[in-house]
């Protein structure tokens, strides 16, 4: 199949899907208070991103993810660099790890709660705690698929170990680092989200539980619309330079 | 006409494998890419054949041909008489290049897949593949899972599940091409042995030239694609074969009429 | 010096937490509303025994339910879109692109469908756990090598055999993996969306204690729920090992580091 047939019959099948979201509750076929026709949701969207308190929210959700990436990102890839570069921390906490995984983080924002409260704090410290794990798991990843053959070359070759940072571990690490800012990312908005919506008097989050609560579904799916686009956005740009980044690897 | 003559000159008992003029195209992006160009071969019952040629000449694909694993365009391919459409493992057993064991099964299984696919009983299985382990020297590692043993012990599993349903003609797809030289040289010598005792025809295709000489009845020479058969050439050293055999002047010679062949196709 | 056995220490920091939880709200450090003391946790889960149980059965229903749904249509799904390469061009991509939406942002529109009970949870963390096992579904019949293939059909394998006796168990380990984390994904799907808005089970519980500020019965509930997944990871990697054996060789050192986040291989739950 050539590359824009491909494009060509995704289109399709987004306008296919997007035409059923329209034209479903228009004809009856399913409940226009369960699911509003897709022209209603966008018409909302646009009132809703008109509103201060709205755009109030939006402010404050970015701000909290970002806040929550800069201090998760050092911490959880410290953190992962000890583990892989020293056999014996790995050898402790690697299998601990795995059940670190397992364990439904959110259970622990009851704890968040209590300690900051439910203000700013409380989800920038949740979004972290949850994101530095992911950060941790793939620093190590990232760090151990530099292979050792190249670190043994540089040094047969005499680089000093910062040049052997340098030279080899970025480098050979690049396209996985940006995977691992997009994947943490990824995690990061979902932990902040949780929070939101968990407790909160703010936030797009907590906009969208509400909304949620008080059966308003052009917002709820508005809302959802635009977190979504702001997602899959973020996600491609980044996946874009991750592909442009690895040309080199096959 | 070197080849034709040759070819005349082989001790045809009856023949194992015929092909008559086969040609091969395949359809590519661009139109058809010619593989295969007006091939002709006689193997005789029970003869050990190798072909050889440059990568990409099409020899691995013929072999599959004759393994009724792949279509061809034009011509003939006779196994014992009649064409194969499909796999047939009653007359054909194929060893791949890879040992492509299975990783879930242990050697016992592995070897007794092609009967399974039968619906036969495991004790009925088990009795065949028990000598098969035997002949080629592995008795004891039944049970052993592939991640197991080396890459030698896989391929002796890999000629045993070739074996088991004792086929006629046992078809080689450089078989032994991932290990290292040692290993290779042994594996070439145990596989004359149970040759041998089997009476197969064998078909193998190698790269290597002394592996060729060392092995082989008749040798094939194969041009670059479209693969055309240019040299016949006649082994003529007595068996069984020592590693004393290679450092004799006739078989550097042979090794050396090969090695001209394959230079000036290019 | 040698050093301690790192399965020793593990059990020590493991110990030491333990203690840590009893001994550190004793002394002040924090107050007991931030960290109630281990024992007086374990007290109050004793006194409301009945209450945590009946919770805990709610909300392993609604994880089995999950599962089941996850595993089903994440099979089912994986496996059309796997093996078929027509779609697996068309709607891999595209998957790995909806990946990276918030799923929880997705759980008020399930409530306000299907009402705050059992059946909002199940479908919720139903989604929330297909992704990788589709994902990893996919990756494992795509990445069956061709030789198996072409060795079973040299020794005349129907396609039905083929299917069964070499697809099927050549893809096992991949799809064992994504029906690991897509269960734990279930667990924690349900555990959130119990905690955002439910009338029952244990997430229900930590989120009804927490407003009243009862830390204790808080804790309770965390405790329930970290045994819970803790011994959800320890059953089905006991299991994955043993219908895998063939595999222990070669995976014994991929267990012991972490699953390296690449090529659209699922990606584990921050929730």
């Amino acid at each position: 199949m050539k590359y824009w047939h491909i494009i060509l019959i995704r289109a399709a099948i987004l306008a296919l899907v997007l035409g059923a979201w329209e034209l479903a509750p228009r004809w009856g076929l399913v409940n226009p208070m369960l699911l509003p026709p897709l022209s209603d949701v966008l018409v909302t969207l646009q009132i809703q991103l008109a509103r201060p308190t709205v755009q109030e929210a939006i402010l404050i959700t970015a701000l909290e993810v970002i806040v929550a990436f800069i201090i998760a990102v050092p911490i959880g890839a410290a953190a992962g660099v000890a583990i892989a570069e020293f056999p014996y921390a790995g050898a402790i906490f690697k299998p601990m790890l795995f059940y670190v995984f397992s364990i439904p983080k959110s259970i622990f924002l009851p704890m968040f709660i209590l300690i900051f409260g439910i203000g700013f704090q409380q989800k920038v410290a949740y979004a972290a705690f949850t994101t530095a794990f992911v950060v941790l798991m793939s620093a190590t990843a990232a760090v151990e698929s530099v292979k050792s053959d190249y670190i043994l070359v540089a040094r047969s070759f005499g680089a000093t170990p910062l040049q052997i940072l340098r030279r080899v571990y970025v480098p050979s690490m690049m396209p996985v680092l940006l995977e691992t800012l997009r994947i943490s990312m990824i995690f990061n908005f979902t932990g902040v989200m949780i929070a939101e919506m968990y407790a909160s008097r703010t936030g797009i989050g907590h906009l969208i539980s509400n909304w949620g609560e008080n059966f308003q579904m052009p917002q709820l799916f508005a809302g959802v619309i635009m977190l979504s686009v702001v997602a899959i956005a973020f996600n491609e740009t980044v996946r874009y330079l991750e592909a442009r980044c690895s040309t080199w690897r096959t | 006409m070197q080849y034709v003559a040759d070819l005349n000159a082989a001790k045809t008992t009856g023949a194992a494998i015929e092909i008559d003029r086969v040609s091969h195209v395949y359809a590519g992006p661009e139109g058809g890419v010619p593989a295969l160009s007006n091939v002709s071969m006689k193997v005789g019952a029970g003869r050990f054949i190798v072909i050889v040629g440059p990568s990409g000449c099409g020899k691995t694909s013929l072999l599959m041909m004759m393994a009724g694993l792949r279509d061809h365009t034009e011509g003939r391919i006779d196994v014992h008489g009649a064409p194969m459409p499909k796999p047939d493992p009653e007359r054909v057993g194929v060893i791949f290049q890879e040992a492509s064991l299975f990783p879930w099964l242990t050697t016992f299984d592995n070897i007794e897949f092609p009967l399974s696919l039968r619906g036969m009983s495991k004790d009925e299985r088990r009795r065949k593949s028990q000598p098969m382990l035997q002949l080629v020297g592995l008795t004891g590692f039944g049970e052993r899972y592939p991640h197991e043993l080396s890459g030698g012990m896989k391929q002796r599993v890999s000629i045993a599940r070739g074996l088991v349903q004792d086929p006629p003609v046992l078809l080689m797809d450089e078989p032994f091409a991932a290990l290292d030289e040692q290993t290779r040289m042994t594996m070439g010598h145990e596989l004359l042995r149970i040759w041998e005792t089997t009476n197969k025809t064998v078909v193998f295709i190698t790269h290597s030239l002394t592996e060729a000489v060392y092995l082989a009845d008749e040798v094939y020479v194969m041009s670059p694609r479209p693969g055309r058969m240019i040299d016949h050439i006649m082994v003529d050293l007595p068996r069984p074969r020592t590693y004393e055999m290679m450092a004799t002047d006739t078989f550097g010679r042979m090794r050396d009429r090969i090695w001209q062949q394959i230079r000036k196709s290019h | 010096m040698r050093r301690p056995d790192p399965k020793i220490v593990r059990w020590g920091i493991l110990i030491a937490l333990l203690v840590a939880w009893e001994v550190v709200p004793l002394t002040g450090l924090l107050p007991e509303l931030f960290l109630p003391r281990l024992s007086k946790t374990l007290n109050v889960l004793w006194i409301d025994l009945d209450k945590y149980w009946n919770a805990l059965l709610v909300t392993l229903y609604e994880v089995v339910l999950a599962m089941v749904i996850a595993c089903g249509f994440g099979i089912l799904a994986g496996t059309t879109i796997g093996g078929i390469a027509v779609l697996r061009d068309l709607l891999l991509p595209v998957f790995s692109s909806l990946y990276a939406i918030p799923i929880v942002i997705l759980y008020p529109i399930f409530t306000a469908w299907f009402g705050i009970g059992s059946e909002s949870k199940i479908m919720f963390a139903g989604i929330y756990g297909f992704f990788p096992v589709m994902l990893s579904t996919a990756a494992g019949i795509r990445t069956i090598d061709p030789q198996f293939l072409l060795a079973a059909r040299s020794m005349g394998a129907t396609v039905f055999q083929q299917i069964t006796k070499v697809i099927i168990p050549a893809s096992l380990p991949t799809v064992f993996g994504g029906l690991r984390i897509g269960g734990a994904l279930a667990i924690i799907g349900v555990v959130v969306a119990e905690m955002l808005t439910a009338s029952a089970g244990i997430g229900y519980l930590v989120t009804l204690n927490r407003t009243i500020l009862d830390s204790p019965r808080v804790f309770a509930g965390i405790l329930c729920i970290l045994v819970l997944s803790v011994a959800y990871d320890i059953i089905a990697r006991r299991l994955e090992r043993r219908m895998v054996v063939w595999q222990s060789a070669g995976r014994r050192q991929q267990q012991t580091s972490p699953r390296p986040v690449s090529q659209g291989a699922p990606a584990p739950a921050a929730a």
